[in-house]
Formats: C-alpha cells, sequence, structure tokens
C-alpha cells in the first residue's frame, strides 16, 4: 500500500512537473515572439508601399535590431536580400493556405554556428510585390531561462515527493495501531488467553470489534455446545451400558464387550473434556485439593491421605480440568498405596509444582515413560495406573505444563506437576 | 439391609432392584426426586442407593434434603457422571460414597454392605457373637465355622441383629428393615421368622425383652 501511494504520488508530482516546465516553456517563447514581432515591425516601418526599403531608417533603427550576437534579421523583397549576412536556413514553410496569414508566424531552423533557432516572420504585400521580414533568436534563449527554473522546481518537487511520502508512511502506522491491536486482540482469543476484543475503537472499528465479539462469542457456545453433546451422549449411553452389564453378569464373554464400550465411552469423554482448555482461569488450589482428598478418602477408606499446600497457591487451570488431573492422580495413589498419600504443593516463581506420592509398589524405571506418554490411546492401557495418568499428563500438556514420574522416598510412585502459576 | 433405591431409568431401576433382592436386600425403588425425598425422609432404611440425574429433583438436592431433615443414613450414590468435580460436589452434599455407572454388582453389594457395617459403628469386616460369625464383606454367616443356610428374610433379620449386638432392637424397627414398602407385614410373621433362627442357631443367642423387642447375645 505504501509503495502504491508512493508511486501515485510521484507520478502526480512528475506530472505537475511536466506542466509547469511546458507552461513555463510557453510564457518564454511567447515574450520572444513578442519581442522578434517587435523587431518586425520595426523593419516593416522602414519599407514602403512600394516595397521599397528606406536604409536611412533602417540605419536609425539597427541598435534596437542587434540584441545579441546570435540575433539576425533579413528583408527579402523585390529589392533583394537584406540583412544578418548568415542568417540561418529555415525549415520550409508550411503551407499557408489562402487567406494568407495577416500577422508574424513562427518558424524554426538551424544557424550554421550557433545551433538551433527560433524565427518569426511576415510578409507584407507591396505594390511590387510580397516583401518577406525575418527575425531569428537562438533558440537559448528560450532554453536557459527553462532550465534555470526548471531544476529548482524539480528539487522543490522531489522534496514535497520525500515528504509526502513520509507523511503517508506516518499516517499508516497511525492509522493501522488500532487494527493492529485488533489483531492482537484476536490471536489472544485464539489463544485462549482473552474472551472478547476491546469494544472501545475508532468508530470505523467499532462495528468489526461487535461482530468480531459476536463471531468469538458463537464459536465459544458452538464449542461448549459440542463439548456438552459429547458429555451428554456419553453420559446418556451410561444408563443403558450399565443395564445391559447387568443382564450380562453370568456371561463373561459378552460382558467383556460390554467392558469394551464402557472404556471407550470414557476414553471419548475424558477427550471432550480435555477439548476445550480455558488457560484464563485462575483456580485456587488448596480449596479444589482439599474436596478431592476428602472424595479420594471416601473411596479408598484403607488409605491415609496427607495434604501439605500453602492457602495462596493459585494455578491458571479451569476449575473442572484441575479436579481431574488431581482426582486421578490422587484415586491412582490411594489405589496402589499400602496406606501413606501425600499431596504437597509449593510455587516456584511462575509456576506451581504439586507432587502426589504413594508408598505402594511404585513403577519401574523402565516402565514409567510408557505409562505417562501424552498420545498413546488411553484405552489401551487397562485400568491400572495408566489410565489415570494418560489423562492427567494429557491434560497437564495442554496447560503447557509436565508431569514427571519418580521414585518416591519410601519406594512408591511419586508424580510430580509443573503447573502454570495464575 | 433394607436399601433406598433412586434410580429414574426404567430399564436399569428394576435390574438393580433385582441384583440386591438376590443378595437378600429389601429393596424399595423411587423413580423420582421427589418420591426419593419422600421416602427417605419418612422411612426407615439402612442405606441408599442414589441416582444423580433425576426429574422432578436432583439427587444432590434430595441428599442435601435428606441430610437437612437429620436423616443420617449411609448413602452410596450411583451415577454415570464420572467427572471427579460431580464426586467431589456428591460427597460435599454427604454422600459416603460415590460408584460409577456401569458397575458390577458384586461392588455395589459390598460397598453397601461396608457402609451399613461401618454406620452400626464397626471397625473390622468381621463379627462375632459366641459361636456366630458374620463376614460383612461377603455377607455371610458361618455357626461354628461352618456356613449358615438363611432365607433372604432370616439373614435380614439376623443381619440387623447382628450388627446390632448387645443391644435391644425394636420390633417396629426390626419389621421396617426387613420388609419392602409395600409388603404386608405383621408382627406375627416377624415371630415366626425369629423362631426358625433361634432352631438354627441356637435359642440363647437370641433374646426377647418383652414388650420391646430382640437383643443378640454372646461375646
Amino acid at each position: 500500500m505504501l509503495i502504491v501511494s508512493a508511486l501515485a504520488t510521484a507520478l502526480a508530482l512528475a506530472l505537475a512537473g511536466a506542466a509547469m516546465a511546458g507552461l513555463l516553456g510557453r510564457f518564454v517563447v511567447e515574450g520572444l515572439d513578442r519581442r522578434l514581432d517587435a523587431e518586425l515591425a520595426l523593419l516593416a516601418s522602414a519599407i514602403d508601399g512600394d516595397g521599397h526599403v528606406d536604409r536611412a531608417r533602417l540605419a536609425r533603427v539597427r541598435g534596437a535590431l542587434d540584441a545579441g550576437p546570435a540575433w539576425r534579421w533579413r528583408i527579402a523583397g523585390p529589392e533583394g536580400t537584406l540583412g544578418s549576412a548568415d542568417f540561418p536556413a529555415l525549415d520550409p514553410a508550411p503551407p499557408a493556405g489562402p487567406p494568407a496569414p495577416q500577422g508574424p508566424r513562427p518558424r524554426e531552423g538551424a544557424a550554421e554556428r550557433d545551433g538551433a533557432v527560433h524565427a518569426r516572420e511576415l510578409v507584407i504585400a507591396t505594390g511590387r510585390g510580397d516583401v518577406t521580414l525575418s527575425a531569428a533568436a537562438p533558440r537559448s534563449v528560450v532554453r536557459r531561462p527553462i532550465e534555470g527554473a526548471l531544476w529548482p522546481l524539480l528539487g522543490a518537487l522531489a522534496a514535497v515527493a520525500a515528504v509526502l511520502t513520509a507523511a503517508l508512511l506516518v499516517q499508516l502506522r497511525v492509522g493501522l495501531a488500532p487494527l493492529r491491536r485488533l489483531r492482537d486482540q484476536v490471536a489472544a482469543i485464539r489463544g485462549g488467553a482473552r474472551e472478547r476484543v476491546e469494544e472501545d475503537q475508532p468508530a470505523e472499528l467499532r462495528p468489526l470489534a461487535a461482530e468480531l465479539n459476536a463471531l468469538a462469542a458463537d464459536n465459544a457456545a458452538a464449542l461448549a455446545a459440542a463439548r456438552g453433546a459429547a458429555a451428554n451422549l456419553a453420559h446418556a449411553l451410561k444408563t443403558p451400558v450399565a443395564a445391559l452389564a447387568l443382564d450380562l453378569r453370568d456371561r463373561p464373554e459378552q460382558a467383556a464387550q460390554v467392558e469394551r464400550i464402557d472404556r471407550t465411552i470414557r476414553h471419548h469423554l475424558a477427550r471432550a473434556r480435555a477439548a476445550a482448555i480455558d488457560r484464563r482461569a485462575a483456580t485456587p488450589l488448596r480449596p479444589a485439593a482439599e474436596g478431592l482428598v476428602a472424595a479420594v478418602g471416601a473411596l479408598h477408606r484403607d488409605a491415609r491421605i496427607t495434604l501439605d499446600v500453602p492457602a495462596d497457591l493459585t494455578v491458571a487451570v479451569d476449575p473442572q480440568d484441575l479436579d481431574e488431573l488431581l482426582g486421578n492422580l490422587l484415586d491412582n495413589a490411594a489405589r496402589h498405596a499400602a496406606v501413606q498419600v501425600a499431596l504437597h504443593a509449593a510455587r516456584d516463581g511462575r509456576w506451581v509444582t504439586v507432587e502426589v506420592s504413594d508408598d505402594g509398589p511404585g513403577i519401574p524405571a523402565a516402565e514409567r515413560d510408557l505409562v505417562a506418554r501424552p498420545g498413546t490411546r488411553l484405552d489401551e492401557r487397562g485400568d491400572g495406573h495408566g489410565f489415570g495418568l494418560a489423562i492427567a499428563s494429557e491434560l497437564v500438556a495442554l496447560y503447557g505444563g509436565a508431569l514427571a514420574l519418580e521414585e518416591a522416598r519410601g519406594g512408591g510412585l511419586a508424580v510430580q506437576l509443573t503447573l502454570p502459576s495464575a | 439391609m433394607r436399601i433406598l433405591l433412586v434410580e429414574d431409568d426404567r430399564d436399569l431401576g428394576p435390574r438393580i432392584a433385582h441384583a440386591l433382592r438376590e443378595e437378600r436386600c429389601a429393596v424399595d425403588l423411587a423413580a423420582d426426586g421427589i418420591d426419593a425425598a419422600h421416602l427417605g425422609e419418612t422411612e426407615s432404611y439402612d442405606a441408599a442407593v442414589l441416582d444423580l440425574g433425576l426429574p422432578g429433583m436432583d439427587g444432590v438436592a434430595v441428599l442435601r434434603a435428606w441430610r437437612a431433615a437429620g436423616r443420617d443414613l449411609p448413602v452410596l450414590v450411583l451415577t454415570a457422571r464420572d467427572g471427579w468435580s460431580d464426586k467431589v460436589a456428591g460427597f460435599k452434599a454427604g454422600a459416603d460414597d460415590y460408584l460409577v455407572k456401569p458397575f458390577r454388582v458384586e461392588e455395589l453389594v459390598m460397598r453397601l454392605r461396608a457402609l451399613v457395617r461401618r454406620a452400626a459403628g464397626h471397625a473390622q469386616p468381621l463379627l462375632r457373637a459366641g459361636p456366630l460369625s458374620f463376614d460383612a464383606p461377603t455377607g455371610t454367616f458361618e455357626l461354628d465355622g461352618l456356613p449358615l443356610k438363611l432365607t433372604a428374610l432370616e439373614w435380614r433379620v439376623l443381619s440387623q441383629l447382628m450388627l446390632r449386638k448387645g443391644a435391644v432392637i425394636e420390633r417396629l424397627d426390626l419389621l421396617e428393615k426387613v420388609y419392602e414398602g409395600d409388603a404386608d407385614t405383621d408382627s406375627n410373621s416377624l415371630e415366626v421368622i425369629v423362631g426358625r433362627l433361634r432352631k438354627k442357631i441356637g435359642a440363647a443367642l437370641i433374646e426377647t425383652v418383652r414388650g420391646r423387642g430382640y437383643r443378640l447375645v454372646g461375646a
């Protein structure tokens, strides 16, 4: 856009320059013509009605005729030719159609010494025939003032072009700054960092901002609806599957198929949950952890779960996702623990580290990587450590955090989470 | 063991009820939240199995209503909602256990028995009264180390006595815990059942407290 505008400006200025140069040229030529015509009038005053040249009068006006070294004149009539010795040869006159022109006519030509000349010619009818009066001036008389005026003019025009282009550049930058901000905000919406763009915009952008917000809202609603639909479908399927499982409990082969259906449902339900990540959330860690510890403790009455979470920790994780994350880890730990499960959290700069450890048999170092590798299908791992750990590691990855498996001090498993602090 | 089963699904509800009855439980089935809230507040149950997504009144609201009315019966939430946020909400509303559909009947029954045992104040799964022992998780009785064969009604009466051994159990209370809500009950049938139990385990173990009820004795 800037290049096109700069080119257009340059073109307009060039045209303006050319037009001004042409106009200037015409003024100079007209001035020269008037002077030559005055010379012709002087010459004409020395010729009487019979075409006779009054030489005494001619001698009197000669001073006015020789304006400069290259200025020349000539009288060509029935008494022969009179005038400057080196009068230049003129280009053939354009055929003067009848009626013959009354005033002087412009002629061009070239002198032997001084190059191109500009001339005027007047034909006077006398009793003894036509007398042709000519006056010539060097072309340079025209060219010099034009050139003298043109260079400063071109310089000024170039300066104007530069200023205009710079102004255009500033105007573009300033004028487009709100658009750039809007673009950044749209990118932030896409990245999940904000929900809508600012509607406090210049008047031209306000409708666009409103439309963008409507679009973002529609998008979020559609996403929530899709997520809800997947979750509703999964939930709706669970009840008939439960009925089927009750009918088939004495038939292991069919029961295994029902189990498979259930695993698939759980897999896709977990997926649907993980599909819409809200990184703007700020969830206090301790209340969530306390609720989960109570729940997991009620589900695993034999496990003793201790909690060590500072009250001021807040993580940038959606509350439901945080519940899934910690719930799965605590449930795993309680299932495999001999007695003890410990949940420990601390701040580490921009991050919050959470460790869930148990005093169970642990996982051999060689198998640890395999168990928590995200991207492996959740339902390929059965319902041991794997299912919960896989969900947890996928969720953590979506929030830009990390999950690592270590050996706990007593030999059990220690799952270490790094979550973004809010 | 008398269970209030709250399940609105017309296929699943009767199936769970049937499976629980096979495990010798007395089962009342409520198919909506309002019915469930009413039954839980007025009838006497050993435990409730509560679905969360219910017509009329949500399961969590039903649970809160029971707790607000001072009903502290153990409640097992049985639901399709398997999210941890749902589980936390369920426990916060006063649930004692939480099981996700689909489920194994054995697990449901085992968890119910454990709930009832703990509610009666027993931390250990094995209960004894003289020559009689009761393995709460499996619900089996042994007499002098030998399996004891009992009908469903006999089992319900004896397990009630066993869980509260040493305490007098009112006749009315016992009747409520043994028969389903819509059953024809009379106290004579209770005496018949107690008579048959005395023949099986020995008359001295079950003591009649005149005008009140029965008591299981034995260290």
